[in-house]
């Protein structure tokens, strides 16, 4: 259903997704061709870094305090500017729920 | 679809055939090991020093054991520590199993050393497993199943694949009239909005969202940031970068039926359908739930990821439920195919659909409930069983 030869792939659940989940090891500079669960449209991009299998790459710039949408959701808010073709996880996006360590708990 | 199952006096359908003999300790533990087809629960909880709620939590975990269809008949004995508890008291325990029309016996030994009561329950385990085992299968409608599921060790093909094929399997379940339970208090704090959506009314929509909030509440009395407790240190390493992501892919494995309410731990529901459990994730603690609210057999969604060292994968868990493990994780199947019992990774590899995949394990179900053993099953580890308390140990 989802991969296709050599081309890499990346998965965006929603149209709305600013994130796509990666389905094979890209490294970087790789080609990317992204697919959307919830159409037949794709797009290419290129990585920016190196992506193992199962981990985000950010498909648009997304700037410090953005939130970060996967599965047509909010999945978190960017901690930093995140670039189109970079990585996106714990070092560079911070969850809202569940912020005991905030002062008004997230 | 049909499948092979034992019929019961309740008229509920067996996909096993055992004796079960509790409360756990020394007792129920050497009975069990040493005459074929017993079970038993292997856990500390036994009540001792628990508040009311969790003696209570405790009793309906080990009623519903003996209640559940898999289990023939039932050993019954008062030398548990939380015995002395009347939430736990052997009669009571005894008395609301016997309910259902099975065969419950007591093992009266209040003048026996524990050896001597060991050899009575020997003497009676053997007969009661020889009675259990001139029943013979049937043909009996899918219906009558029920089937529980937790993911776990979950990275981002759980909730891409893995989750969305366990998903299609309960739709089918409950579209044809069976039972299914998911639940994970944790696992919903960021996708509960889109569960209370699928509530059957208003008043199983607050319960969804009041044990998200309780939840969060809990865990924000910490004071830490839950991301350093959960997503688990597995989930990040497998990609998951938040709990709301998390969230958003555990709750794709409940489909899209309607939610018909909210159970207790151990809770039995009232009728067939989907339901939400509020339980906790752990392995040893929610498949017990599970059978303990009637599932027959119960699933372990495995994203596996990012598992570290030599993890072990298999787990008695669901005592007299046998456990299948799901993965949809290549790089997962590949170094624990051994313990894998159904393989969703085809459908990232551009072999199969979800829809395809779905089947697949509709069909693997029926044959385990007609009696094929899974993975697990061919092991005689038992890991340990924790119970979901909630209250302070006192």
């Amino acid at each position: 259903m989802f991969l296709n030869g050599d081309v890499k792939i990346g998965l965006a659940i929603k149209s709305v997704d600013n994130v796509a989940t990666v389905l094979n090891d890209v490294s970087c500079g790789e080609k990317i061709l992204v697919k959307f669960a919830d159409n037949t449209s794709t797009r290419t991009i290129v990585s920016r870094e190196n992506i193992p299998f199962g981990f985000k790459v950010a498909l648009k710039d997304i700037q410090k305090g953005e939130y970060v949408i996967k599965y047509g959701e909010v999945i978190g808010r960017a901690t930093e500017f995140i670039g189109e073709g970079h990585l996106v996880h714990v070092h560079n996006v911070e969850g809202l729920r569940g912020r005991g360590d905030l002062k008004n708990g997230g | 679809m049909t499948f092979l199952g034992y019929e019961r006096p309740d008229g509920s359908i067996g996909v096993r055939n055992y004796v079960l003999i509790i409360p756990g300790g020394i007792i129920s533990d050497v009975i069990s090991n040493f005459v074929t087809g017993c079970k038993t629960i292997v856990t500390a909880d036994s009540g001792s020093g628990r508040s009311k709620r969790d003696r209570e939590t405790i009793a309906r975990t080990l009623i519903g054991l003996g209640m559940n269809p898999n289990v023939a008949s039932v050993i019954v004995h008062g030398r548990g520590l939380g015995s002395g508890y009347p939430e736990l008291n052997v009669n009571r325990l005894a008395d609301a199993i016997a309910k259902t029309g099975k065969r419950v016996e007591v093992l009266d030994g209040s003048n026996d050393s524990t050896l001597d009561l060991v050899v009575k329950g020997i003497n009676l385990a053997r007969e009661m497993v020889q009675e259990a085992s001139r029943l013979r299968r049937r043909e009996f409608d899918d219906s009558n199943l029920c089937v529980g599921v937790k993911c776990g060790a979950s990275d981002t093909t759980s909730g891409i694949v893995g989750n969305p094929v366990v998903g299609y399997f309960f739709d089918k379940l409950v579209g044809k009239g069976g039972t299914a339970l998911f639940g994970e208090n944790t696992e919903i704090i960021g996708a509960e909005h889109i569960l209370a959506k699928r509530a059957v009314n208003d008043e199983v929509a607050k319960a969804i969202l009041e044990v998200a909030r309780e939840t969060e509440e809990r865990a924000k009395l910490i004071g830490e940031d839950i991301r350093t407790i959960n997503p688990v240190p597995s989930n990040i390493a497998g990609g998951i970068t938040t709990l709301e992501e998390k969230s958003l892919g555990a709750i794709a494995k409940s489909g899209s039926m309607p939610i018909q309410g909210v159970l207790k731990y151990g809770e039995r529901p009232r009728r067939r359908g989907l339901y939400f459990v509020d339980n906790w994730m752990s392995m040893l603690s929610i498949f017990l739930g599970y059978a303990a609210a009637g599932a027959q057999i119960v699933l372990f969604q495995l994203g596996g990821g990012g598992l570290v060292g030599d993890t072990i994968l298999y787990s008695s868990g669901g005592v007299v439920a046998p456990l299948l493990w799901l993965t949809a994780n290549p790089k997962t199947y590949r170094r624990f195919g051994d313990e894998i019992d159904f393989y969703s990774g085809t459908v990232i590899e551009g072999k199969e659909t979800i829809q395809e995949a779905g089947e697949r394990l509709y069909n693997l179900i029926l044959d385990v409930a007609s009696g094929t053993m899974t993975k697990t099953e061919t092991l005689t580890h038992v890991d340990p069983n924790q119970i979901y308390t909630v209250d302070p140990m006192l």
